[in-house]
């Protein structure tokens, strides 16, 4: 049973990374969002260097949760042009195969993004991510997995709504806060140096959000996906 | 349908007394705070106001799953017009706690955890009736609007953990809680009669608010009859 | 603005809300009502 899952969700998540690499439309999208956005950040911020760091790990995740905005709201987009969601829906088996599958797409591609943000990000505002790199990226992977559960949730939610890209945004945020302050104060102690002891209670939350919905969401997730 | 029920016309009756009378305990009978001095009297509206906008959202969530459960649409009614209410009271309870807040803080807002969160709660609601009525159809509105208010619910504790911990853990001398360090036991009796009170309104807005659903599915009915006769 | 300024003006707040949804919801009903009597009026005549 669970090996079905698996396999289902496998091909799910094949199927979208390899119609993905041939256009490589969502990705380009992304990355050159969040270059634009990281500079920006910097002509808006000004040239005081302390400041910048002060304010870096926010800046880092508004970086990695607006690119990973844009990947979300593609992620349905395939399937709303071509009007497959019909065809999803006659694809025997369970609807949460079909769920992990783009939820795992979903993390992937975000978490690539996020994997040429981070250097670019280093070099820009002149931290040391290197040193810190095992804990930057557990609280990244745990800050995307969350952020993509709902996330992948209200794309497949508002793929067909009128306004959707006011829509999805407007959803997910609120419901992402959570994720949002426990990945910068987590992402800002490891770069402070004080390392992950000092905010575990914001690593059980992420957990806990993980959790909690990674569990939920693919038990809605057949509503959304009916008729 | 067309004329409000014996049990609305009675909650909204008692609903009334109690505000009156809640409104004159509070603002004329009750003496005003040792700390705060009269400004606190907002609180006999701003706590009263949340607690049943949480009511109201409570009910959403479980009309939510028993829609989705049982797809009886008066179960989605009942879901709209509790989230329709709920919305009001955050609102009040937003704009409440703001006006409270430039006379005690100096400031009209600030990031202070409650008012934080009360304002995420709000975007939340709002976001779900406007989802609710960007959707392709009736239907699809209600069965999306069910997810996200399931979605939204089980959001809420996390959020109150992060909102928190988010505020207090950096700054722990600025907290000044609303109700100031103690609750003086006659300012009880303001703060319960207003809740009775509101959730009493509440009752009443929702009947009457369901009772709208109702003439309007009534009306889709026939107009879909008419339909396949003509 | 006065302490009593402030109340009012938040008490005012409250009332306005309220009573704002309470008739637009009155509102509604009416026009709910008129169209579904319109509509059984016409459900028993043939065009």
């Amino acid at each position: 049973m669970v090996g079905e899952v698996l396999r289902r969700t496998w091909a799910m998540t094949r199927k979208d990374v390899t119609v993905e690499l041939r256009a490589r439309e969502r990705v380009n999208a992304m990355l050159f969002f969040a270059a634009l956005v990281l500079f920006i950040f910097n002509f808006a911020l000004g040239p005081d260097q302390e400041k910048l760091r002060e304010v870096a790990p926010g800046l880092l995740w508004l970086a990695f949760l607006f690119t990973g905005m844009l990947g979300l709201a593609r992620s349905f987009q395939a399937e709303r042009e071509n009007e497959c969601f019909e065809e999803l829906l006659l694809t025997p088996g369970d609807r949460e195969s079909i769920y992990y599958g783009k939820l795992a797409g979903n993390v992937l591609f975000m978490a690539m993004a996020e994997a040429l943000i981070l250097p670019l990000f280093g070099v820009l505002y002149n931290l040391d991510i290197w040193e810190h790199l095992p804990s930057l990226a557990l609280v990244a992977l745990l800050g995307t997995v969350g952020f993509s559960t709902i996330g992948t949730l209200l794309a497949a939610m508002t793929a067909h709504l009128r306004a959707r890209e006011v829509m999805l945004p407007l959803l997910l945020f609120p419901l992402t806060v959570p994720v949002i302050l426990g990945s910068v104060r987590a992402t800002e102690a490891i770069l402070a140096g004080e390392g992950l002891a000092g905010v575990s209670h914001w690593l059980k939350l992420l957990a806990g959000f993980d959790v909690i919905f990674l569990v939920v969401s693919p038990l809605v997730f057949e509503f959304v996906l009916e008729e | 349908m067309l004329r409000p029920s014996l049990t609305a016309r009675a909650f909204g009756a008692a609903a009334g007394l109690l505000l009156a009378v809640g409104l004159y305990l509070g603002l004329v009978m009750v003496p005003p705070d040792a700390v705060q001095g009269d400004v606190q009297r907002i609180m006999y509206l701003h706590v009263p106001s949340i607690v049943t906008a949480y009511l109201a959202f409570s009910v959403v969530f479980c009309t939510s799953i028993l829609y989705l459960w049982k797809r009886d649409l008066r179960f989605d009614a009942v879901a709209v017009a509790s989230a329709e209410i709920g919305v009001i009271f955050t609102g009040i309870t937003l704009a409440t706690g703001t006006i409270w807040g430039k006379p005690t803080w100096g400031v009209w807002w600030t990031w202070d955890a409650r008012l934080t969160l009360t304002a995420i709660l709000f975007t939340i609601y709002v976001g779900y009736l406007m989802l609710r009525s960007f959707a392709e159809d009736p239907q699809a509105g209600a069965r999306y609007g069910a997810v996200l208010a399931i979605i939204g619910f089980l959001d809420i504790p996390l959020n109150h953990f992060a909102v928190y911990w988010w505020r207090t853990l950096h700054q722990p001398s600025s907290i000044l809680r609303a109700g100031g360090p103690s609750v003086a036991p006659a300012m009880l009796v303001p703060l319960a009669v207003n809740f009775v009170g509101l959730v009493l309104l509440y009752s009443y807005l929702l009947l009457e608010r369901v009772r709208l659903e109702r003439i309007r599915h009534r009306s889709a009915e026939l107009r879909l009859k008419r339909g396949r006769r003509g | 603005m006065g302490s009593w300024g402030f109340i009012g003006l938040a008490y005012g707040v409250g009332l306005v809300a309220l009573l704002g949804y309470f008739l637009r919801l009155k509102g509604r009903l009416r026009d709910a009502g008129e169209e579904l009597t319109g509509l059984e009026r016409d459900g028993g005549r043939r065009t």
